[in-house]
């Protein structure tokens, strides 16, 4: 093996490293995880990933609030200080634009990169 | 080859050949093991990068209104917004074009339409495209196979209703329905058997002249079903296609996965949008229903499908869906069962090869067909 070939295999190696390093990179950009990300007032509070169970007290104007539950990769307002609870009686979201709404408390929770929706059209 | 070429230069260097020694030999295989070895691994690599990036497909959504008066939902996968929006583009302009042929009200220069047959009726044979002729031969097999219950012969009477409804529901407080007499006199000229089609010279001709054509039970779906074959031939494998809740799936999802449809709940105002989902992938859904269109008289609610027998709007339950492979089939069949009772409506369907059907209730209940697969929504 001669100098000439050892800097060429390394040329190669190296190119193979760095493909195999754009895939990594691609992947991990792709593949991020379904957030449930919060809105009060139309302005983001935070962002929740829905893979780690866990419960949020989203705080909203006048002492009022909304529960966010984080369970089972699904995103649940469990409690709130609204007076009609229609947030609360709101099925739980976790795909691709589902959200949940608390008029009152002008809370949004709105899921992002989520999976597909349950429906893609229907019948009437 | 690589090693060989380094190996000449060394040669040329030297200006004589490498003497002959133990090892050489081993050095030389050994080299362009290595050789081939990163060669291949930096090819298969990038190769796997260049894929991974550039095959990505997106999922896409295109709404466009101005066909058959309803909107239209295309859904699919392309590697980029402007691509989907191409290919959407075309199923927009094709659907345009049946959308034009179909129609009863209007001319559209250069197309020669089903509004022009009727308005040549008892004067002379109107050429026509094949498109036209398939379809209105499919309208007539229907007509037999569903012992009369959808009629495309039967514009005169839809025609009176369209009219009164049209009034109806402009001025709610005078909304009438249409004298009996005048139904009855245009019930005379509903006779199928007055369509004649002559495929050699291609042209289409009613003999009577009071009589007209009507294929809103069949046109939509009938295009949609062309629609589906021509997004095939455009390479277009994995698309949901909805017009006006007629939906036709070419293919499953990208992932291989039914495409997932909802059948709606009559009762709008109801929390639970759909009654269940039904699991689509190559095939289609067609729903007929009396909440959707339809004007009040006295308080009453008068639907668009109107009954051959009677001439009066049909009113055995809210909802009927047909699900089978043929999106125009499905269209007539729904139409035809939503024109009788439950009852006849499973025996036919039971004994129709490829088709299935859900029924929804005055009071809410489902009944399926035996072969209907579909998830309750709870």
């Amino acid at each position: 093996m001669k100098k000439n070939d050892i800097i060429l295999i390394a040329a190669l190696l190296a190119a193979a490293l760095a493909a195999l390093a754009g895939i990594a990179l691609y992947s991990a950009g792709t593949a991020k995880g379904a957030e449930a990300v919060v809105y009060i007032n139309g302005k983001e509070q935070g962002r929740y990933p829905l893979g780690e169970g866990r419960a949020v007290k989203i705080p909203a104007g006048d002492g009022g609030y909304n529960l966010l539950e984080i369970k089972d990769g699904q995103a649940d307002i469990t409690k709130a200080s609204c007076p009609d609870k229609i947030c609360v009686d709101q099925r739980p979201v976790s795909r691709q634009g589902e959200s949940l709404v608390c008029l009152p408390n002008k809370v949004v929770v709105e899921i992002e990169n989520g999976g597909e929706p349950e429906i893609d059209g229907s019948t009437n | 080859m690589l090693p060989g070429i380094m190996q000449r230069k060394e040669n040329n260097r030297r200006g004589k050949p490498v003497p002959h020694q133990r090892g050489a030999g081993w050095n030389r295989r050994f080299t362009a093991a290595a050789y081939v070895l990163a060669a291949v691994l930096a090819v298969g690599l990038l190769a796997a990068l260049y894929l991974k990036m550039g095959n990505r497909q997106e999922r896409y959504e295109a709404t466009f209104f101005g066909s058959f008066d309803t909107v239209t939902v295309v859904t699919g996968y392309a590697r980029t917004q402007e691509i989907f929006e191409e290919q959407a583009g075309k199923l927009e302009q094709k659907l345009r074009e049946y959308h034009e042929l179909f129609d009863i009200y209007h001319t559209y220069e250069g197309t020669s339409n089903i509004k022009a047959i009727n308005d040549a009726a008892g004067e002379e044979p109107v050429k026509v495209s094949q498109d036209i002729i398939n379809m209105l031969k499919m309208g007539i097999d229907m007509y037999h196979k569903t012992e009369g219950k959808v009629n495309i012969a039967y514009g005169s009477v839809l025609s009176l209703w369209h009219e009164y409804r049209e009034e109806g529901m402009a001025d709610p407080g005078r909304a009438k329905l249409p004298p009996d007499t005048l139904i009855q006199e245009r019930m005379e000229h509903t006779d199928i058997s007055k369509i004649v089609i002559d495929e050699e010279a291609s042209t289409v001709f009613l003999e009577d002249k009071d009589m007209s054509l009507d294929v809103g039970s069949i046109g939509k779906g009938y295009a949609v079903q062309q629609l589906s074959s021509y997004a095939k031939e455009q390479g277009m494998g994995h698309l949901l296609l909805s017009v006006g809740g007629n939906v036709c799936a070419v293919g499953g999802k990208l992932d291989g996965t039914p495409w997932q449809v909802g059948i709606e709940n009559p009762q709008l105002e109801s929390q639970k949008p759909y009654v269940g989902t039904v699991g689509l992938s190559g095939k289609s859904i067609v729903t007929s229903g009396d909440y959707q269109r339809y004007y009040t008289v006295g308080g009453k609610r008068y639907c668009h499908i109107i009954h051959p027998d009677t001439g009066m709007p049909s009113g055995y339950f809210p909802s009927v869906s047909v699900l089978a492979e043929d999106s125009g089939m499905a269209d007539a069949l729904s139409t035809a069962l939503f024109n009788m009772d439950l009852e006849e409506g499973l025996a036919l369907v039971e004994a129709w090869p490829g088709a299935e059907a859900l029924w929804i209730l005055e009071d809410g209940g489902i009944r399926c067909s035996s072969g209907f697969k579909f998830h309750e929504e709870k």
